[in-house]
Formats: structure tokens, C-alpha cells, sequence
């Protein structure tokens, strides 16, 4: 017993050693990370702060009473800003959207007669958010005209407000941090375990099976190190979320805990069932790359899954990641106690990718070896 | 008495016999040398002893330690230098050779292994930057660090420049000197030849012969070419040979000027009457040299000279 602690505290003091002195591992498993995440913070949250507006081209060829009323509506708009200040003709006002000089033209009737208002925008950005902002306001902006031209007073009323299950602080920034966290603590279980293909390249393993070392205690020492790197990946991403990009964490430590412990050793053992038919190191980093890419985009990491394709949904419902990621946004932002139904699930299934792996793995390494099981 | 006795070992990979009949017995204390040409089966020979491969059939016996039994046991009495030379990398010496300390009962000290295998100087580099011999010394050391009964040294001054070989010659004449039993196996025959005790040459998975160095050379052939050339010149060589010819130790002669070449199954006695021969005539010869047959030769007829790969 006391030989077995001794071995391992050897086996972890090399492992440390190894990991501190492999610039590869420092890189992939913290520097990476933590510029993908600022780079996303910086493309998504960065806009999302700033207020809408919309710059428009004004045409008001035949000046009259319900152009005039129109006229006034949007000048109010503070939404809205009209290029150069002042109406245009016609022509002008198309030549800028052609040149997507301006978001929007807007013809007003030329006469009372005329009941409708045009509303020109570029074939290119007939879809995007810009021109439904601009053609909801105007479709509202109608409406009152039509109803201040009948007299009426409107009966319904739209009210809007935001509510979420934790704090009401949430935002983007807090989902792409703890989504980042998650796929940081995946990849590093995903592409960490090509040591392992390294070892057996060189004959490692075969080395240390010919010692009376206990390949057990090297395989735990070898994961309370993988355990320790991860750990340090989540501290750090939550340091420079919370610190550089004002996120908001409510966590709750014991449950994060436990999503942490099985999400980690599942996705490296996902990991090592890579390892257990990979030669090289090359053909284990393809396969890895192709199960991280596919995760990447449809674990709800960067976006919610909720807003992809509903063909793809089905997908994303069974790949671990998802659940990981779910996860640890349930006790990193919301606090989701030890007690919560879901976060069981969740966990269940992460655990039975990770159960599935590494039972697969071991029946391939045994299968493949030459190595006598002693 | 035998440290390691062999039996019948067989072993086969799919359609290809690798070992078919191979047994053996090594002493205590002696260098026991395995040679023969490439995929002649050495390596799955001593991976089955070294516990690694599981042999179909035969047995292997370390006094009274049997794989199947005694694994432990007997991994703390060995310590194995294999082909690859693996270990950790991005350690230092000293820290590789600590770590492989913690796996046994006991270890001799990290230092007096440094000292042995003269890395002392380099035990704070990583393994990465250290030079062929400097890595194949250390993995010899990893091997010793348990002091191990038995030492397997498979291949060790393969790649190494002249040098280095001979260093690692002398830490395995070291480990003799120790008491020390090591199994070696070598491509260079000089190397069989100046090392060993004992030599076991395997051929397609068996074993071809196996004896001591000079009693192998000795078995391939009984006769030895002697060369003598004379001072005085062509005629003293004339008669020395008419002399010698009538001798019935000698097979064959060939006079060339002023040297003589002959073959005889006693040099001894021919030196001996050659010699007694020239003092009474007074020839003054100039030199003498006896053609030894070398392992290499050996060898070379065991397994025969076509190409192999």
C-alpha cells in the first residue's frame, strides 16, 4: 500500500513534469481557448450592446397632407436617420440603395389619393435583420396613421419584457463562456489522449509493462493530472470571462463539481477509444478533429440549439457535448442544485458515451495487443 | 547451475513460424549471446522470456519462477534494455532512472546507476537532447536500476559510432564483473566474439549451433592457413617447402616467391618441425601469421550468404 502511494505520487510528479514541459499542451489546452473565446466575445457580444438605427433615403416628390403626417412620424423616429438630412428624388434615393449607401429608401405618396408608402431595400438584404426592423416600424407607423385618420383609439397592447430562470443579468456573454469552458474541457479529453499513441509508437507502454509497475496506478496519475489540467482551464476562462467581459456566474460548486468529474473522464474516454485503433499520431488527431468540429457547431456551444435547423436538432440531442455544455451552464449561470432531474440526465448521458468508449477501447486494446495481459 | 532454462519454444504469428524449436540453458554469471540474420526470430525469442509474448508452446524457467506463477517475481529479478530504447523524453536522466526506481523493491541509488553508465554530467539534460550512445546508456541503466539478476541487452550498440560501442562494451564487461548474468543480442560479430561467453546462433526460428566463441570457429574447421615469408628469399622458400610438404600435418602448400603459404590441422607440431626445420639450414624468416577463422566466417556458413529481408 504504501509502495502503491509512492509510485503514484512518482508516476504524477512525472506526468506534472511532462505536461509542464510540453509546449503543445500549454498551447491547444490553454492558449487556444481562451483566444477563441475572446475573439467570439469580441465578434457576438460586442454589437449586441449597441442601439439599433438604420440610415434611410427619404423621397417626398408631391408634398401633401398625409406624406406631410408620415413625414413627421419619422422624423420623430430616433431610429431612424435620414441621409443628407433632407428628401431626395427618386432617382437619388435608388442610385444609394443599389450602392448600399443607405439601409433603406422610403417613398411617401406623392398624392392623398395614393394610400400606400414604398419601401425599397437591396435584393441582397431583402432578409436581413436591418430591413425587418425597418419594415416592422413602418408597418406600425401606417397603422397609427390609419387609425388617427379613423379616430380610433387602439384596444390591444403589446407589452415586452425578458425574463430567465437565473439571474436577470444573463446574457450572451455568460452563455459563450460556459460554452467555451465546456468544449475546452471536451477537446482537452478529445485530443489529449494522442500521448497515448505516442507512448505505444515508442515502445513506452511495452517498457513499463516489463517492470513490475501497476499500469492501473500509471493509467489514475496519468487522469488525476488530466483532472488537474481541466481544472485549471475552467479557473482561468471563468477569471478573464468574469473579469474582461463582465460575465455573470451563480455557481453552484458541488454540483459543477460532479458535471465536471464525469464530463472530463468521459470525454477522455472518448479520447483514449480513439487512441485504442489510432497507429499514428496523425490518423488519432484526424478522427479527433472530425468528432470536435461536429460538436463544435452543434453542441449549442456558440449558439443556442434551439435556433438550427430542426433537422439537425435530433443530432444535436444525442452528441455528449450537449449535455456537458448544458451542464455546466445549469451550475455555472443558474445555480441548478445537486437535486435537479435534468442535470442527471444530462449527466447520465455524458457517463453512458463515456462507459460506452472506454469498454469499447479496452476491448480493442486487448484485441489488437501482443502484449501479454500480466 | 542454470539461472534461465528454456524449453521447446514455439511461436507463430498467423502463417509465419517465427520460433519453431528453440531451447536453451544460461548460467549464472555468464554473457550469453543470441546472433542470427534478421526476423531469424531473436527478438520474439526474447520478448516470449521477457514476459512479453505468450509462447504457443514450450517453457521458460527462471530457477524456480514460472511466467504464469511468478510474474512479479520475476520482473523484479530482470531488467530488460529493449530494441526501442523508450522512455520519457521531456524528463532528465535522473528522473527517469528515479521513477523506474519507485516500480521495484529495491533500487540502487540513482547516482551509482549515473556513475556506471558515465552520465553523471548529463543527468540534468533532457532524455530528448542527449546523443545515440548517450540514450542507449541511459536505457541500459533503466535496466540495472532494480539490480537485477538477469540483464537482457537486446541489440544495445546498434546504430552507435565506434566510440560509443566500445563504451557500452565496457559497462557490459562491468556487469560481468558484478556477477552479473546478461543475454545479448548483437548484429556485429566482433562484438559476439569479444564479449561473449557463450554464443547461440538461430536461424528461421531455430537454434543453428551454440557454443563458446573459439569452439565454434574451432568446429567449423580443423585447418588453419599459416603464412611465412623468408628474408634470404625465393630459394629458402623453395626448400622450406620441400620440406614441409613431406610433413603429415600439412594438407596443401603454395609457394609464391619468396613467401610460402601452407594448411595444416596441427600448427603446433608443423610450426614446431617448420621451425627446426630453417634454424638447421639457417633461412631467417621474416614473418609469421596464422589466419584465424573469425566469427564472422562461422556465421556466414551457419546461415548461408543470400540476400534475406
Amino acid at each position: 500500500m504504501k509502495n502503491n502511494l509512492n509510485q503514484f505520487k512518482q508516476m504524477f510528479l512525472a506526468q506534472l513534469k511532462l505536461t509542464m514541459r510540453e509546449k503543445q499542451a500549454w498551447f491547444w489546452g490553454i492558449f487556444f481557448p481562451v483566444i477563441l473565446m475572446v475573439i467570439f466575445m469580441v465578434i457576438f457580444s460586442g454589437s449586441s450592446n449597441e442601439d439599433f438605427s438604420a440610415e434611410i433615403a427619404l423621397v417626398n416628390e408631391g408634398s401633401n397632407q398625409t406624406s406631410e403626417i408620415l413625414l413627421a412620424q419619422i422624423n420623430q423616429n430616433a431610429l431612424l436617420d435620414i441621409k443628407s438630412g433632407e428628401a431626395v428624388n427618386r432617382e437619388q434615393a435608388e442610385k444609394w440603395v443599389k450602392d448600399q449607401e443607405v439601409d433603406a429608401a422610403i417613398i411617401l405618396p406623392r398624392s392623398v389619393e395614393k394610400t400606400s408608402l414604398l419601401l425599397i431595400v437591396n435584393k441582397e438584404n431583402e432578409q436581413g435583420v436591418t430591413t425587418q426592423a425597418i419594415s416592422g416600424m413602418l408597418d406600425k407607423l401606417v397603422q397609427q396613421v390609419n387609425l388617427s385618420v379613423t379616430n380610433t383609439v387602439p384596444m390591444y397592447q403589446l407589452e415586452f419584457k425578458t425574463i430567465s430562470s437565473g439571474s436577470s443579468e444573463l446574457n450572451y456573454t455568460d452563455f459563450l463562456l460556459t460554452g467555451m469552458i465546456a468544449l475546452a474541457i471536451a477537446q482537452g479529453g478529445l485530443f489529449g489522449m494522442v500521448d497515448l499513441v505516442e507512448m505505444r509508437r515508442k515502445g513506452l507502454i511495452k517498457r513499463l509493462r516489463m517492470t513490475p509497475a501497476k499500469m492501473s496506478i500509471f493509467g489514475i496519475s496519468d487522469m488525476t493530472m488530466r483532472l488537474l489540467f481541466s481544472i485549471i482551464q475552467i479557473v482561468l476562462l471563468s477569471l478573464i470571462g468574469v473579469f474582461v467581459f463582465g460575465a455573470n456566474l451563480y455557481i453552484n460548486f458541488l454540483s459543477l463539481g460532479i458535471v465536471f468529474l464525469f464530463g472530463a473522464l468521459s470525454f477522455n474516454a472518448l479520447g483514449y477509444l480513439i487512441s485504442s485503433f489510432s497507429k499514428t499520431s496523425e490518423a488519432y488527431m484526424g478522427v479527433a478533429n472530425i468528432g470536435s468540429f461536429i460538436m463544435m457547431f452543434l453542441s449549442g456551444v456558440f449558439i443556442p440549439i434551439e435556433t438550427m435547423p430542426s433537422w439537425i436538432q435530433p443530432l444535436s440531442n444525442v452528441l455528449p457535448l450537449t449535455y456537458f455544455v448544458d451542464g455546466l451552464r445549469d451550475t455555472m449561470i443558474y445555480e441548478a442544485s445537486i437535486f435537479s432531474r435534468s442535470l442527471w440526465f444530462g449527466i447520465l448521458i455524458v457517463l453512458l458515451w463515456g462507459s460506452v468508449s472506454y469498454l469499447l477501447g479496452s476491448w480493442l486494446y486487448k484485441r489488437k495487443s501482443i502484449v501479454a495481459n500480466r | 547451475m542454470a539461472i534461465l532454462e528454456v524449453k521447446h519454444l514455439q511461436k507463430s504469428f498467423g502463417t509465419i513460424h517465427a520460433v519453431r524449436d528453440i531451447s536453451f540453458s544460461v548460467k549464472a554469471g555468464e554473457i550469453f549471446t543470441i546472433i542470427g540474420p534478421n526476423g531469424a526470430g531473436k527478438t520474439t525469442t526474447l520478448e516470449m522470456i521477457e514476459g512479453l509474448v505468450q509462447p504457443d508452446q514450450g517453457e521458460i524457467q527462471f530457477g524456480n519462477l514460472k511466467w504464469d506463477k511468478d510474474a512479479d517475481a520475476i520482473k523484479m529479478k530482470i531488467g530488460v534494455q529493449p530494441q526501442s530504447g523508450a522512455m520519457f523524453d521531456l524528463l532528465t536522466p535522473k528522473e527517469n532512472l528515479d521513477l523506474f526506481a519507485t516500480f521495484y523493491n529495491k533500487a540502487k541509488s540513482t547516482e551509482e546507476i549515473l556513475a556506471l553508465v558515465n552520465l553523471t554530467e548529463h543527468q540534468n539534460n533532457h532524455v530528448k537532447k542527449l546523443s545515440g550512445g548517450q540514450r542507449q546508456r541511459l536505457a541500459i541503466g533503466l535496466a540495472m536500476i532494480s539490480d537485477p539478476e538477469i540483464i537482457f541487452l537486446d541489440e544495445p550498440t546498434t546504430g552507435l559510432d565506434p566510440q560509443a560501442r566500445r563504451n557500452i562494451w565496457d559497462i557490459i564487461l562491468q556487469l560481468k564483473n558484478l556477477g552479473k548474468t546478461t543475454i545479448l543480442t548483437t548484429h556485429y560479430m566482433e562484438e559476439a566474439e569479444k564479449l561473449s561467453d557463450r554464443v547461440c546462433i538461430i536461424d528461421q526460428g531455430k537454434i543453428v549451433t551454440l557454443d563458446t566463441p573459439p569452439a565454434l570457429i574451432e568446429k567449423l574447421t580443423k585447418e588453419k592457413e599459416v603464412h611465412l615469408s623468408f628474408l634470404n628469399g625465393e630459394e629458402s622458400a623453395y626448400h622450406t617447402n620441400q620440406f614441409i610438404e613431406k610433413l603429415s600435418t600439412v594438407e596443401r602448400t603454395e609457394q609464391i616467391g619468396k613467401t610460402l603459404k601452407l594448411w595444416t590441422t596441427n600448427t603446433e607440431d608443423t610450426l614446431y618441425n617448420l621451425f627446426r626445420f630453417t634454424k638447421e639450414k639457417q633461412y631467417c624468416v621474416e614473418q609469421v601469421s596464422i589466419d584465424e577463422m573469425s566469427l564472422e566466417d562461422v556465421f556466414i556458413s551457419f546461415t548461408g550468404k543470400e540476400w534475406r529481408d
